[in-house]
């Protein structure tokens, strides 16, 4: 009585788990699509580089969506399509061909012209949680035919005909595994190992498997083998990526080949299935041997079955493994996915991140973050700083649209540890200065043109105590004009700038450009005795590098729910945060450093032709390394310091610049480049002393100045303004 | 773990459901199955069908400029070379609103501008469309932003005062 009521028990149990069970679906993460056009600055090179990371596979037919060959300058491939929630892209063969690092032409099969074509987007992980299952649920229609029979003939012969246990099976195994003195075979059926993965551990005990064997039959009883079949493929675990566990086929292909399921060829299939017995004891990458040996057993058990032709499995058993690249593991994009959750976070619980299949558009390049964790590591590396532990971060952001294209958390990027481009709040140093140098353009009494004093001051902070700031060269540089101040980061002038234009109006414009915490407003904040995350400074100067306009920065374009609809779309929003008049004089000031200033030695490192613009930063006593720049396409924050803080004997330019440089080399060609905007004027001015100067002289310097202000022209070089400056700056120097 | 603990507690749903009847009434299979079926795609980008006239009437003036081919985009550009495919897109977006999917049409200018973020007739367009849904303050800042950009380019400047004063 007891035995049945128990039995029942058990039955009900396997059905209504079957039944009721909805998996746990972390959210899939994808990286945004690469846009294929003309003009487009893409090398053969970095494009076969994209394709190898999307698992494509060269192919001299193009047989399928998922292939590519290289020609002479150009590139075919056949795409795979892609749907979301309305944003399709179908499937296509195109041909590219590339003239000087830039798409010169992109054409149909037809070999008509073709204005722009997608990629579909990198697949660049989920959302699971801490230490959790994830999946990617593949429908019935997706199973490739060779994978079930395949997955019958090796694992459960009879799995049409039997009921749920194979007894024959069963006396097999025991002969099999007997006389190869190891387990080859074992008897469980499909329906078996589900029940397994439903509710048991792995203990080899009698109960167990007894329990186990009815829960099966039960099960067969009430669901079709087909039924049973697409169950087990998305159920069963096929590998561990720390503490992720890897279910189902569908995120098995993708896992080690970065591929969808229905894209494998042969012997990638028979090494899915091969991993099936045992995904710790043929882990391919850790034992390829035992690997490599079961997949080809597998191959045999093909062939014996004809599943395969003799041939084609020769073949196949002499192919290597082919494991992608290691970009499908959950630690490859785990800095930028820590944003990605952040940003989610204030729409979606944390639960519905993890369990509820949704599908989340991103706007991480692959290229660019691919290139700025080379540059970070091996820019550090370069560096030569063995006697302190180096690290750093990289942000880089698309200045117009605000989103966040990757994101760096240390020099060894699959380490998922701290991620210091969001959390390591440090001193900014100079990279403070383009905000009071921005208050003083925006007051209307000041132009890059206007001199000021590069003298020493003493600040009373209170009754008793001063603040006494030097240069960095701990000279006094006399009458300067602001261009100058701003591109050499003189600190004096800066200081008597910043209290004439107020510590208050600076915290506001500081706020204005994007800063969300109010910085104490002593006067050494005028230097840069502030902290903030890399991110922090990214979205200050996005707001610059977008002419003014702040846009929140994104890393994530849209949700897509289970079932295909679009749940959200982080839509282009931006707000004016500063006077563009301003901002592009700022702006043109920041093209000087890298010219003339501070970030002259860096820009050495660039091609010749190219204008950017940016901005060192040094804390006291070299303890961090800041460097923030930009083209129109690009911003580029880098920092470079030690995670307990000491010193580290590198300024902004002999560091972290040359990170940036590193970036920025890496991944564009492109100017920053922008129109003058209404009102604005322009006139030659001596870099040196600020007076007028002919546009021919050695050191003039065109700045932007507002129209309605009056600027002698001067025809000469060094008018006579000029000479009385630089007399004055003579024995400026000597003040106090 | 976890699904030991879920199965216990059906164990004391069990009684419950003890006549057994009831216990064949749980949901039917319902796997959470992602359709792989292709979805409609959107309007083809040759589609040239004419704009549908985005501007809002100037105030003031009764005469409405003629909508612009895309192609008319500014030519002082430093990156001109991508117009060809922003262009196409600018054009799929004006079919997306004048079939009245606004925002589908919103993603394709999004989508435009990424490829060419300097290129005021996009924020022009990305305003106007603002304008339409009511979002006059995003409507007045692309404005703004679009002047910017529009440089010594009269016809954009104009285009775009006319979308500020709409909005404010």
């Amino acid at each position: 009585m007891l035995a049945i009521a128990y039995g029942g028990y058990l039955a009900w149990t396997a059905t209504s788990e079957f039944e009721g069970r909805r998996w746990d679906i972390p959210a899939q993460v994808y990286a945004a699509p690469l846009e294929l056009y003309v003009g487009r600055a893409l090398s053969a090179e970095l494009l076969v580089g994209e394709l190898r990371r999307l698992g494509y596979r060269e192919d001299p037919r193009l047989v399928g969506p998922g292939t590519y060959r290289v020609g002479l300058g150009r590139i075919e491939l056949a795409t795979r399509g892609f749907s979301f929630a309305g944003d399709s892209e179908p499937e296509q063969l195109v041909s590219i061909a590339f003239v000087g690092g830039r798409i010169a032409a992109l054409r149909d099969s037809a070999g008509r012209p073709t204005p722009i074509v997608r990629l579909n987007p990198l697949l660049i992980g989920s959302l699971f949680p801490s230490h959790g299952e994830d999946r990617i649920i593949v429908a019935p229609d997706e199973i490739p035919p060779l994978l079930s029979e395949t997955l019958k003939a090796v694992e459960d012969r009879r799995f049409d005909s039997h009921f749920g246990v194979d007894p024959i099976a069963v006396a097999r195994a025991i002969f099999v595994n007997v006389s190869a003195g190891e387990i080859r075979e074992g008897a469980s059926t499909l329906t078996q190992q589900l029940v397994r993965s439903y509710f048991l551990t792995n203990e080899v005990a009698w109960g167990r498997k007894l329990r186990e064997a009815f829960m099966a039959v039960a099960l067969e009883l009430r669901y079709s083998k087909s039924e049973l079949l697409h169950a087990y493929v998305n159920e069963i675990y096929l590998g561990q990526d720390g503490g992720r566990a890897i279910h189902g086929f569908g995120l098995a292909s993708q896992f080690y080949f970065g591929k969808p399921l229905g894209e494998l060829e042969l012997h990638e299939l028979a090494l899915l299935v091969a991993i099936v017995r045992g995904p710790t004891y043929y882990e391919p990458r850790r034992h390829a041997d035992r690997a490599l040996e079961r997949r080809n057993f597998v191959l045999q058990r093909m062939a014996d079955e004809g599943l395969a032709s003799n041939d084609e499995v020769q073949k196949a058993a002499e192919q290597r493994l082919g494991l992608a690249d290691d970009s499908r593991r959950s630690t490859t994009h785990s800095a930028f996915l820590t944003l990605v959750r952040r940003q989610l976070s204030a729409d979606y619980a944390r639960e519905d991140l993890e369990r509820t299949g949704l599908v989340v558009l991103t706007t991480l390049d692959p290229a660019v973050q691919a290139a700025a964790e080379r540059a970070l590591s091996e820019g550090i590396e370069a560096l030569g700083k063995e006697d302190v532990e180096l690290e750093g971060a990289v942000v880089v952001t698309s200045p117009h649209t605000g989103e966040v294209k990757a994101i760096v958390g240390g020099r060894n990027a699959r380490y998922e540890g701290f991620n210091r481009a969001l959390d390591a709040r440090r001193q900014i140093g100079s990279l403070i200065k383009p905000a009071v140098y921005l208050t003083a353009l925006e007051s209307g009494r000041y132009s890059l043109a206007s001199v000021i004093d590069d003298a020493p001051i003493v600040v009373e902070l209170d009754r008793r105590n001063t603040w006494t700031p030097s240069n960095f060269d701990d000279q006094a540089h006399g009458l300067v004009p602001l261009v100058r101040a701003l591109a050499e980061s003189y600190n004096l002038a800066t200081v008597r700038l910043g209290l004439d234009v107020g510590l208050e109006q600076i915290a506001a414009t500081l706020q204005r450009l994007g800063l969300e915490q109010k910085p104490t407003l002593y006067p050494s904040m005028l230097l840069g005795a502030l902290a903030l995350t890399p991110i922090e400074v990214a979205q200050v100067y996005n707001t610059l590098a977008n002419g003014g306009f702040r846009v929140p920065l994104r890393a994530v374009r849209s949700v897509v729910g289970e079932d295909g609809e679009l749940l959200q779309r982080y839509e282009l929003e931006i707000e004016q945060a500063a006077d563009p008049g301003a901002v592009y004089a700022l702006n043109q000031a920041l093209v000087q450093v890298m010219e003339r200033g501070t970030g002259r030695t860096v820009r050495r490192l660039l091609p010749a032709d190219i204008v950017v613009a940016g901005k060192t930063g040094t804390s006291d006593d070299l303890r961090d390394s800041w460097f923030a720049g930009f083209t129109n396409e690009n911003l580029i924050v880098a920092w470079l310091g030690a995670d307990d803080n000491r010193p580290i004997g590198l300024t902004g330019s002999t560091g972290a610049a040359r990170i940036w440089a590193r970036v920025l080399s890496a991944i564009e060609a492109n100017s920053y480049a922008a129109p003058a905007p209404d009102g604005v004027d322009e006139t030659w001015i001596d870099y040196v002393t600020g007076a007028p100067t002919a546009a021919r002289c050695p050191d003039a310097v065109a700045v932007p100045v507002p129209e309605t202000d009056y600027y002698p022209r001067a025809f000469g070089c060094q008018g006579q303004t000029g000479i009385g400056a630089r007399i004055r700056s003579w024995f400026g120097g000597d003040d106090q | 773990m976890k699904r030991m603990g879920k199965s216990l507690a059906r164990v004391a749903l069990l009684g419950v459901c003890a006549a057994g009847a009831a216990c064949t009434t749980l949901a039917p299979a319902s796997r959470p199955v992602p359709t792989p079926a292709p979805r409609p795609a959107p309007p083809p980008a040759e589609d040239t069908r004419p704009s549908p006239a985005p501007l809002p009437p100037p105030s003031g003036a009764g005469s409405r400029p003629a909508p612009e081919p895309p192609r008319d985009v500014p030519a002082p550009r430093p990156q001109s070379d991508a117009s060809g495919a922003s262009g196409v897109l600018l054009e799929q977006s004006r079919a997306q609103r004048a079939a009245g999917s606004l925002p589908a049409a919103r993603a394709s200018l999004e989508r435009a501008l990424r490829l060419d973020p300097n290129n005021a007739a996009l924020w022009l367009e990305l305003g106007e469309l603002e304008l339409q849904t009511g979002n006059m303050s995003q409507a007045a800042t692309m404005a703004r932003k679009a002047m910017t950009l529009a440089g010594r380019d009269l016809r954009l400047s104009s285009r775009a005062e006319r979308l500020l004063r709409a909005a404010e």
